[in-house]
């Protein structure tokens, strides 16, 4: 059996929404991290397929995907150090609560 | 790079002196020490100048090479001149600033940027150099006679700075046209001299730069009409300040029209010639007959340079080598005389807190010293032969009459200022120097030996040029004969 | 011979030794100066012995013996020279200067002795003998100028030398300016003769080689120029009419100052210059000539009456010494120098004797008016006897010089044919010794009092007994004095000198009938006879009076005016500008703030109202600029779709 582009596409549709969703309207910020980290991997999964069912040949798309990965890892890293920095100055990390930059 | 280090010594004095503790009293030693110093290359530079050559000691490198313009230096005879009497006159106003209480970190430190300014306006040769240097001189005598002058203080240092600085803008312009022109196209002032001298520069253009820097150069030495912020800052400066005022920045204008005026615009200056003639008489008549009526001794002294400076535009005027030989002379004697007289008159107020001629009496009696140097100084000034006024002054007449530029009633009129000179200096002689003493000179102090030993050198030049004339034509007269040339067409 | 060039140094470095000690210094040495002067005595001797050597050989008469020069300057690369030279005339003149002036400074000691500035005194007197002697010896006309200027300052010195009274002070500064006006053509005649000739050098502008004087080649009308120039000059210098206000004025110094140099010495340097300079007046004769002449014709008639009618014995002198000089000028303007030398010569001798005999008087008497004295002659002997050799000399009696000096004069006048210069050259003479009559009644007629007067020291009368012989016996060397200067040798002429003489004789008669016999005691008669021209004598012949209406009052009223015209309307018009501008910097604040800040104001103030209404947007909550995004990012995909890329 195969499976064609198609399904990689929608499952990657729907991880982004799912994330999208998270990060939207989750309070905490350690959430909402968890919320990006969805989205990038809904991309990398595109990435991945269309990599792999237009030109077989080239590569690119995993490549990248590794890339991507990598970089999410730092991010995410370093998200949660200033997520946790944040919370030892101000004791929570709900977003709705740091609010010190509205105008 | 000798004349670099001459130049740029005092500005290392300078930082020295900044960096010297709050409270120190070490900024009088160190300052003159540098002049010391200063006065020293100099004398080594004259000693080891050659006559028979023109520009020497030259330093010539590019500086901002975009533009042109370039770090060139160098001496000829007139420069020299300029640039010893500067020296010594810098260390004089250091040593007669002795005892200067107020704030004299600051005093001596503006006293050797002054010393920058006056020391590289008389070897820069090109025009961005000079602008630099003429420029720089303002900025230190603006804040000497502005922090450390007499009452009126703040309105005469505003309009010292304001009068000469708005000349030196035309001065600028004058500047920019001769780069902007085809057949100038540079900063380099022997180049253009060169240029001046081989007729590259119409006649029309010449005229209307020749005005530019006449702006620039007549309120510096000052010409009359353009004379009254002289006789402010004067009144208002300090002792020292006045000595290089009188001594030194006036002959900067002087030394602008021999170097820049008459060898680049030679043509112009023949056609402006009766125009400055006319103005230097009306200087010495009018400057000696002002001079006369004054009651405040400085101002008499103010007004006498405007007199004596009439006789250093007459030379220039006439062009002959005899006229310019004399500018110099007078410009040289006019610095130590007239420094003489300003010393003079500033130890007389220390003692007195007056200078009001009208309250002055008896000061030979109650002072020998003093009144009697004071006599000596005056004399001096009126010219007397066998003292070093008396050369100038005298070649300028000579070189007026033999002019061809000059109407002779031009010189006739100049001639007369050597008795209205007489007329108001012994009129001042009589009532200050003879006779009792007054309430304010009776039981006064005499010189003092650090005051002596300051106008020593002074008195001993005013013998020295007087007796010797050569000791300064030497060095100026085949300088001046190579512009007079271009001038005249003659020797 | 080059030790000629210490006669001027020895008393030039007396001053120099003196100038910067301390008064009592200077007092302790007042001996340097005459020690100095005795030296340049000796040496002119000796350089006098070399021209008379010289002058026995026939071709080298008049030559100049010593020429020396160094150059001082190069203008135009042409040398600028000054140095000494010896002939004839410098001799004599060397003569006459150290004579006088080591008799002047033998006088002084006693003279000035209680004076405490006695050694300044000294000094100056030094300085001026040196500055003398140099311009006699000197043989360019810009050294002549030079030392000619340093003598000013002498004389200006000594005359003020008490100048803590208020008429040396003035009359001090009068001498010099006025000598000054001269001085100002003299230069001008200078800068003339460097225009024409290039050169100051006697050997250049006088053209002379062997013999003196010889003329030279001047174009004519700068020789014209050059002769009346310097004849101006000269008149500062010797008190020509109407340059002659300084002379009596100058009185207000020390009497034996004023025999040097108000008297023998300097006032003669103007005649000369105009004899040193007389190749360049035969040049521009007849002008130069017949101007000279004028000018010492009226300034012998003016200088004669107004001595006349002086009370001040040393006034008298005074205008008798402007008189003599007058006359020396018209010996020039007949062009004989030989004859105005001589009269200068013999001149300088009796006229200091009689000032040093003046300065005796004064010291005697304390007075100088001579209508206090009298009867002096018991108790001066001496004095009277020296004072009356000079007397007979001024007036013109065989055998003392001035007879001898005077005759010459009057002969080279006859002979040139000027009848009517002689004729009033005849009638100064009657003049002159009818007030040297007055003088000498007055002062030493009449049994009268001042018998407290005394016989001064030794040391005072001595010089005056050396001048007096010489005054005597001068005379006798006028045939040789003409043959030493190149002239042909020649003696009185009978005729002349009997008229001369007769003259002398009346003046001097007329003088002891008004002034001399014993019932004459008042000239009340003859001044009311001649009233106004007693009141014009007495008011100087206005000369003073003039020169103060004319010049001084209105120059000194100009300069104040010029003075207010300088502070309002010179500098008015720059603080004018100043304030202009600083009116026109207030309206163009008041522009700036109105209209353009307003300009820039209003855009911030925009821009703030509408900033406080987005601020809104700005909650601070990361969510809500997601959402923000997001719709954005929605919308903007949407418009895409829409438009078609």
């Amino acid at each position: 059996m195969t499976v064609g582009l198609g399904p990689f596409l929608a499952l990657a549709a729907v991880l982004f929404c799912i994330g999208l969703y998270g990060a939207l309207s989750k309070k905490s910020a350690v959430m909402v991290l968890m919320s990006l980290e969805l989205m990038t991997n809904a991309v990398n999964i595109n990435l991945v397929a269309l990599s792999r069912f237009r030109d077989p040949v080239g590569m690119t798309g995993q490549f990248f995907a590794a890339f991507v990965m990598v970089v999410a890892a730092a991010e995410i890293g370093l998200g949660l150090a200033l997520v946790l920095a944040l919370y030892r100055r101000t004791r929570t990390i709900e977003l709705d609560r740091l609010d010190r930059l509205k105008g | 790079m000798l004349l670099t280090v001459i130049v740029f010594l005092p500005l290392a004095g300078l930082v020295a002196i900044a960096l010297l503790p709050r409270d120190s009293r070490g900024a009088k030693w160190l300052a003159a020490s540098v002049m010391g110093v200063d006065l020293a290359l100099v004398a080594w530079v004259a000693a080891h100048f050659d006559v028979a050559r023109g520009m020497q000691f030259a330093i010539d490198v590019p500086w901002v090479s975009q533009a042109h313009i370039r770090y060139h230096m160098a001496v000829d005879g007139i420069s020299l001149t300029m640039l010893g009497l500067s020296a010594l006159l810098g260390l004089l106003a250091v040593i007669a600033s002795w005892k200067q209480e107020d704030r004299p970190k600051a005093y001596f430190a503006m006293l050797l940027l002054l010393q920058v300014g006056m020391n590289g306006v008389f070897v820069a040769l090109d025009f961005v150099l000079f602008y630099v240097f003429w420029e720089l001189v303002l900025v230190p005598m603006f804040f000497l006679i502005g922090l450390w002058g007499g009452p009126k203080r703040e309105y005469a240092a505003i309009k010292f700075f304001l009068y000469t600085l708005l000349g030196s803008v035309f001065m600028l312009v004058g500047i920019l046209a001769l780069y902007l022109h085809p057949a100038g196209g540079t900063f380099d002032m022997l180049a253009l001299a060169k240029a001046g001298a081989s007729g590259a520069l119409p006649f029309g253009f010449q005229w209307w730069v020749f005005l530019a820097f006449f702006l620039g150069f007549a309120v510096k030495v000052p010409v009359w009409p353009l004379h009254t912020w002289l006789p402010d800052a004067h009144v208002e400066a300090p002792t020292a300040a006045s000595v290089l005022l009188a001594g030194v920045l006036l002959k900067m204008g002087a030394y602008g029209f021999i170097r820049v005026s008459l060898p680049m615009l030679p043509d112009a200056a023949r056609a402006w010639a009766p125009f400055i003639g006319v103005l230097a008489v009306i200087s010495i008549v009018y400057g000696a007959a002002v001079a006369f009526a004054q009651t405040d001794l400085k101002k008499l002294v103010a007004y006498s340079s405007v007199s004596h400076m009439g006789f250093v535009m007459l030379g220039i005027a006439a062009g002959t080598v005899e006229g310019l030989d004399g500018a110099v002379a007078v410009m040289f004697s006019h610095g130590i005389v007239t420094g003489m007289l300003f010393l003079l008159v500033g130890m007389v107020y220390e003692r007195t807190h007056t200078r009001a001629i009208a309250d002055l009496s008896g000061l030979v009696v109650a002072a020998p010293l003093t009144g009697g140097l004071l006599a000596f100084a005056s004399f001096a000034s009126l010219g007397l032969p066998g003292l070093s006024g008396f050369v100038g002054e005298f070649l300028s007449l000579l070189g007026g009459w033999r002019s061809a530029l000059l109407p002779k009633w031009i010189t006739i009129g100049a001639a007369s200022g050597v008795l209205l000179a007489a007329a108001y200096m012994l009129w001042m002689v009589l009532r200050v120097v003879l006779g009792k003493p007054s309430a304010a000179t009776e039981g006064m102090s005499d010189a003092s030996p650090r005051e002596l030993a300051v106008l020593a050198p002074l008195i001993a030049l005013t013998f020295a040029v007087g007796l010797y004339w050569d000791s300064i034509l030497r060095f100026v007269d085949p300088a001046v004969k190579a512009i007079s040339v271009v001038v005249t067409g003659a020797a | 011979m080059n030790w000629l060039v210490a006669i001027p140094l020895l008393p030039a470095a007396a001053f120099a030794v003196l100038w910067p000690l301390s008064r009592r210094a200077r007092n302790r040495l007042q001996w340097l100066p005459l020690a100095a002067m005795s030296g340049s005595l000796a040496l002119s001797m000796a350089a006098g012995v070399a021209v008379v050597r010289a002058a026995a050989v026939e071709s080298s008469r008049g030559a100049v013996v010593y020429h020396a020069a160094v150059e001082v300057a190069r203008i135009a690369g042409r040398p600028l020279r000054m140095g000494l030279r010896l002939d004839a005339v410098s001799a004599v003149m060397l003569m006459v200067v150290t004579v006088v002036g080591v008799a002047v400074q033998v006088y002084s000691l006693g003279y000035m002795h209680r004076d405490d500035r006695k050694g300044w005194y000294f000094a100056v007197l030094s300085l001026f003998s040196a500055a003398m002697l140099a311009l006699v010896l000197a043989d360019s006309f810009l050294l002549l100028y030079m030392t000619w200027e340093v003598m000013g300052l002498c004389s200006y010195l000594l005359i003020g030398f008490w100048h803590e009274l208020e008429a040396p002070r003035l009359a001090a500064i009068k001498a010099f300016l006025t000598t000054r006006v001269g001085d100002v053509a003299f230069a001008i005649g200078l800068a003339v003769m460097w225009a024409t000739k290039g050169s100051f050098d006697f050997a250049v502008v006088l053209a002379d080689g062997a013999a003196w004087p010889t003329g030279a080649a001047w174009p004519a009308g700068a020789a014209t120029a050059v002769a009346l120039l310097f004849l101006v000059g000269a008149m500062g210098k010797s008190a020509q009419v109407p340059l002659h206000v300084w002379l009596p004025d100058a009185m207000a110094g020390p009497t034996p100052a004023s025999a040097l140099i108000h008297a023998a010495t300097m006032v003669a340097a103007g005649v000369y210059l105009v004899a040193r300079s007389m190749p360049i007046f035969h040049a521009a004769a007849p002008v130069a000539l017949g101007a000279v002449l004028a000018v010492g014709l009226v300034t012998l008639l003016v200088g004669g009456a107004l001595a006349v009618v002086q009370h001040d014995i040393k006034k008298v002198l005074a205008y008798s010494t402007i008189s003599q000089l007058g006359y020396m000028f018209v010996a020039l303007g007949a062009g004989s120098e030989v004859a105005a030398l001589f009269h200068l010569t013999t001149h300088a001798f009796f006229k200091s004797l009689l000032f040093l005999g003046a300065g005796v008087i004064i010291h005697a008497t304390h007075t100088q008016d001579i209508r206090e004295m009298g009867g002096l002659h018991k108790a001066l002997p001496w004095t009277t006897a020296a004072f009356t050799a000079g007397a007979l000399a001024l007036a013109g009696v065989f055998p003392f010089s001035g007879f001898w000096s005077k005759d010459e004069i009057l002969g080279t006048l006859w002979r040139g044919g000027q009848y009517l210069p002689f004729a009033i050259a005849l009638f100064g003479a009657a003049i002159t010794a009818f007030y040297v009559a007055r003088l000498w009644f007055r002062v030493f007629g009449w049994n009268q009092a001042c018998s407290l007067a005394r016989e001064s020291h030794a040391e005072m009368i001595a010089p005056m007994v050396v001048l007096a012989l010489i005054t005597l016996g001068i005379g006798f060397a006028s045939p040789w004095f003409a043959t030493l200067l190149g002239e042909e040798a020649r003696l009185p002429d009978p005729g002349l000198a009997a008229a001369s003489t007769a003259v002398a004789l009346a003046g001097l008669a007329a003088g002891w009938y008004v002034y001399g016999r014993s019932e004459a005691r008042g000239t009340e008669p003859l001044r009311r006879r001649w009233n106004r021209a007693y009141e014009a004598l007495g008011n100087k012949l206005y000369f003073d009076l003039t020169f103060g209406e004319l010049l001084i009052t209105p120059y000194i009223a100009l300069t104040g005016r010029l003075s207010r015209f300088d502070t309002s309307v010179i500098d008015g018009a720059v603080d004018g500008m100043g304030a202009g501008w600083r009116r026109l910097a207030d309206s163009g604040a008041r522009f700036d703030i109105a209209v353009i800040d307003g300009a820039v104001n209003g855009a911030g103030r925009l821009v703030k109202a509408a900033g406080a209404r987005l601020r809104r947007i700005q909650t601070g909550r990361v969510q809500t600029y997601q959402r923000l995004s997001i719709a954005a990012l929605i919308v903007l995909v949407l418009w895409i779709f829409l438009r078609g890329v």
